[in-house]
């Protein structure tokens, strides 16, 4: 667990917080785009009943 | 984690698997909206222009996407977040395109004039498509060269190649669901005044 979290190559450096940091934000993005539009959509689809 | 360990990078390689899906797909994303402004223009088909007003603020998320990654990756990489390199300031220009077509079309009280200039706009705009794809082959940047070419042998070992493939696929099918749904609610926008909008409803 904790291995596949610090990510340590093999030059000693822990990339771990880099890639995981780009997975975050990116799943984020999607969630919070995915959200947002499915909101409006309902929103304006009460609107028009 | 399926994949092994990069020799000269490590493991912050691994980035690649979100990096390049999103940069492929933000310019891919713009190629469809030349098209679909380019149909709107000369057919004269509502639909698509409601098509490329739905992919703009998709587009501009996976450009963001791309950038941020990028930045990410290039602090272990490069030692630097940022550099004024050819192939990063083009899509920089690039997501700029994506938040000014969006605010011009938004700035509009008439539709119809805001769907035509937003469709000259995007066909403009896609003069910057072949400039970011030529930027590392034009100008000597930081941005390493395409890895993957149509005529030449990939410049990436195959264990870490078809992942790729199978990411840029997936990334692929989670823009598709987030273009639909941003259609669709453009279509409830500016079709709401219409009967059959009503009964759909």
């Amino acid at each position: 667990m904790a291995e596949a979290f610090l990510m340590q190559s093999q030059n000693g450096q822990n990339h771990g917080i880099f890639v995981w940091s780009v997975v975050v934000i990116v799943f984020l993005c999607i969630l919070a785009t995915f959200i947002f539009y499915k909101i409006n959509i309902k929103k304006i689809s009460k609107k028009l009943k | 984690m399926l994949t092994p360990e990069d020799f000269v990078q490590g493991n912050s390689y691994r980035i690649i698997y979100l990096h390049v899906p999103a940069s492929f797909i933000s310019q891919s994303l713009y190629i469809a909206m030349a098209i679909a402004s380019a149909i709107f223009l000369i057919w004269k088909v509502k639909l698509s222009v409601y098509l490329v007003r739905s992919i703009a603020p998709i587009g501009a998320i996976t450009t963001f996407i791309a950038l941020i990654s990028g930045s990410i990756w290039g602090i272990p990489t490069w030692g630097t977040w940022w550099a004024w390199d050819a192939r990063i300031v083009s899509t920089l220009i690039l997501f700029i395109m994506y938040l000014g077509l969006i605010s011009l079309h938004d700035s509009f009280s008439n539709h119809e004039k805001a769907d035509k200039f937003l469709s000259i706009l995007v066909l403009v705009g896609s003069v910057n498509i072949p400039i970011i794809k030529m930027s590392v082959e034009w100008w000597s940047t930081l941005h390493q060269p395409a890895s993957i070419t149509i005529s030449d042998k990939p410049a990436i070992d195959l264990v870490m190649l078809y992942p790729l493939f199978g990411s840029i696929v997936g990334f692929a099918g989670l823009v598709t669901c987030l273009v639909i749904l941003s259609s669709k609610l453009q279509i409830l926008r500016r079709e709401r005044n219409k009967s059959w909008i009503k009964n759909y409803v």
